[in-house]
């Protein structure tokens, strides 16, 4: 599990096709919006670009590969999301991109995130919005919808933000994996057979803290949810009860609008 | 490249003959389960049923076939057609895919090599994967109905929208209990929890899961109690009004995989898998007990499915608030108080047959909705009302 890249080419190929992207956006934008052929050419060129770099900078295993199948097919979906006019088709372009990107993470064996996933956004969430949005009326878009009002800042903010996302999980003092505390009995460590026996306990404790790994079942999971993320998930589950509780007050109907 | 395939070959082909056996079976079962719920009506209703295509009818299922993928393709016009003929795909292929952490047979303990009646074993969240997969399944319903561009169909995907989202919660709720209780989400090690004695069999202690998980699980499928989504009588024939011939077919092909499905994990879930009593314990007996375990979970499941096809002529359709009241008000209540039984049992370690109590719930609950009913009926029709105040309270049942 060798999850710190720190040779400078493999940044650099990261960083330059995010550069070429928000440059090829904002071409695009201008273009689109003149009607300038060679403005939208130029940002074509640049988003060819963008990918070729990356292309030639990535690893070239069967695992990268699907990895950029994933990628583009999510990408192609927020895409969609964005610029479809009939809100039905964004809404298919939102579900593609959640779909795939639970394909990302059953590549990476994060089974559980992406079943979660899958049910929560694209089982129910995005089913939500189609009923929503079978209801609205099929209008003209509104011009406010289709303009971009600060396309610059946009651009650049989402390329700072990017580079930032990168240099992090592959930079030599990125995020570290947090090593779960083995003092405590339950902890999201390894744990031998029966987990209600005192001696697995006392087994556990007197393993060194390397090694602990987190583990990357479903199991070691829940465990590690409900000792090492304890107080995070009362605080959501609390969060949520209030938030259900809202949705009941919302929902209540004055008297007056029964029939 | 052949060095390759040859390394990878003794897991390969076991995941091929596995989805080769799903692809294979599919249509197959599609086609005659139609001819079994034909044959079965028939004799609910005290007729013959289709007894002319070759030896009792046994042909009637191929010139069906035939008959629907010579029909004309008739495209309205007023469709939007992208999504009109995706839709139906969608609807079998999810259907499909929730099959590949489906067990069909006795999965070997070590499913390293040879046939493994499973296409991916040994995933760590099996159940949960066939949950969100089913999920996908609205997609298909909601887009053809959409796509249809008129106003029946969409009533139909809307209608299914509802249903697919509120019994998604009992679903997920009812088997929480048994995931506790085998410690895992994986089905094959639920199945192997239900090994040894004959009483181990899930249904034998959460009895109340087995009813919950049952109804939701049909409400998932859109069979007859629950079909408002395609309600002939209401709708013209709901999301499927604009499709005939082949496409109709994928629709209703999606339906019985769906009702394969169910009955699947009804058996695997509560009725002991593929275990038996004299035929229990680990999976690695050689091909003569496989193939009897195999008989086991199939006769079981084609048990299932009969009864699955004989409520059809035994309960009439919801109500569209009954649909929802039952959901709300009795099955999710029913669920959450199993779950918190089963929490009680095995926080304390207390002897997990207690549970069987639960089942008095259902009496309790039937009680509660029978009161309510009559009081409804004996009001005068001002009182029999809704109160204001609760989005729920519209449901009187």
């Amino acid at each position: 599990m060798d999850y710190q890249f720190t040779e400078p080419t493999w940044q650099l190929g990261m960083i330059t096709p995010i550069v070429l992207g928000a440059l090829a956006y904002l071409l695009l934008q201008h273009g689109v919006l003149a009607k300038s052929k060679q403005l939208m050419a130029a940002g074509v060129i640049s988003f060819c670009g963008a990918i070729v770099f990356a292309i030639g900078f990535a690893p070239s295993t069967m695992e990268s590969v699907m990895l950029m199948c994933f990628c583009s097919i999510a990408t192609a979906g927020g895409i969609s999301f964005l610029v479809a006019r009939e809100p039905v088709y964004a809404a298919l372009g939102f579900a593609t991109a959640v779909l795939s990107t639970c394909g990302i993470m059953f590549m990476q064996s994060a089974l559980f995130l992406a079943a979660a996933t899958m049910i929560v956004y694209a089982g129910a969430t995005i089913i939500i919005f189609l009923f929503v949005l079978m209801f609205a009326q099929q209008t003209q878009l509104r011009t406010y919808d289709v303009q971009l009002t600060h396309p610059v800042v946009a651009a650049a903010i989402g390329a700072v933000l990017l580079i930032t996302i990168t240099m992090c999980v592959t930079g030599a003092k990125g995020i570290k994996l947090a090593s779960p505390d083995a003092s405590r009995p339950y902890s999201g460590a390894v744990l031998p057979e029966d987990l209600r026996s005192s001696a697995a306990i006392d087994f556990l404790k007197t393993q060194p803290i390397e090694s602990m790994s987190v583990p990357g079942t479903t199991a070691g999971l829940g465990r590690s949810l409900y000792t090492d993320y304890l107080i995070a998930v009362e605080l959501a589950g609390a969060v949520l009860l209030v938030a259900t509780i809202g949705a009941i007050a919302l929902a209540q109907r004055p008297a007056e609008n029964l029939s | 490249m052949y060095d390759f395939l040859q390394q990878i070959w003794p897991t390969l082909w076991p995941t091929l003959a596995a989805i080769g056996v799903i692809l294979a079976f599919v249509p197959v079962l599609g086609l005659y389960m139609t001819f079994i719920e034909r044959k079965l009506a028939a004799y609910v209703q005290d007729r013959l049923g289709p007894n002319r295509v070759g030896p009792f009818g046994l042909l009637q299922a191929i010139a069906d076939a035939i008959k629907l993928f010579l029909k004309e393709q008739v495209i309205p016009d007023h469709v939007f057609k992208l999504l009109y003929f995706i839709a139906p795909t969608l609807s079998l292929m999810t259907a499909m895919f929730a099959l590949v952490v489906m067990p069909f047979g006795p999965v070997p303990t070590d499913y390293t090599s040879g046939f493994r009646y499973i296409v991916a074993p040994g995933i760590d969240i099996g159940i949960m994967m066939m949950i969100a997969i089913s999920s996908l399944s609205a997609y298909g319903i909601i887009l053809g109905g959409w796509a249809s561009n008129n106003k029946y169909s969409l009533y139909g995907a809307i209608r299914s929208c509802a249903q697919f989202i509120s019994y998604e919660i009992p679903l997920g709720l009812s088997i929480i209990g048994i995931v506790v209780a085998a410690g895992s989400l994986n089905i094959e090690h639920i199945v192997a929890a239900q090994g040894g004695d004959f009483w181990n069999w899930n249904i034998f202690w959460q009895p109340l899961a087995l009813i919950v998980f049952f109804t939701s699980a049909l409400a998932e499928t859109n069979r007859l109690p629950f079909d408002l989504p395609e309600c002939e009588q209401e709708l013209v024939g709901g999301f499927h009004t604009e499709y005939g011939g082949i496409k109709f077919v994928l629709f209703f092909l999606a339906e019985y995989t769906h009702v394969v499905t169910v009955s699947f994990l009804t058996a695997l879930l509560f009725f002991g898998g593929w275990h038996f009593p004299g035929l229990s314990g680990p999976v690695d007996a050689g091909l003569g007990g496989m193939l009897l375990r195999t008989f086991v979970l199939v006769a079981k499941v084609s048990m299932v499915v009969a009864f699955i096809m004989l409520l059809r002529w035994a309960l009439p359709r919801f109500r569209f608030d009954q649909l929802m009241g039952l959901a709300w008000k009795g099955l999710i209540p029913l669920g959450l108080v199993n779950l918190v039984c089963v929490a009680v049992v095995f926080t304390f370690d207390l002897p997990k047959h207690l549970l069987s109590f639960t089942a008095v719930f259902l009496f309790v609950a039937s009680l509660i909705s029978a009161r309510n009913l009559q009081s409804t009926i004996n009001m005068p029709r001002s009182a029999g009302r809704p109160k204001a105040g609760s989005i729920l309270s519209e449901v009187t049942v």
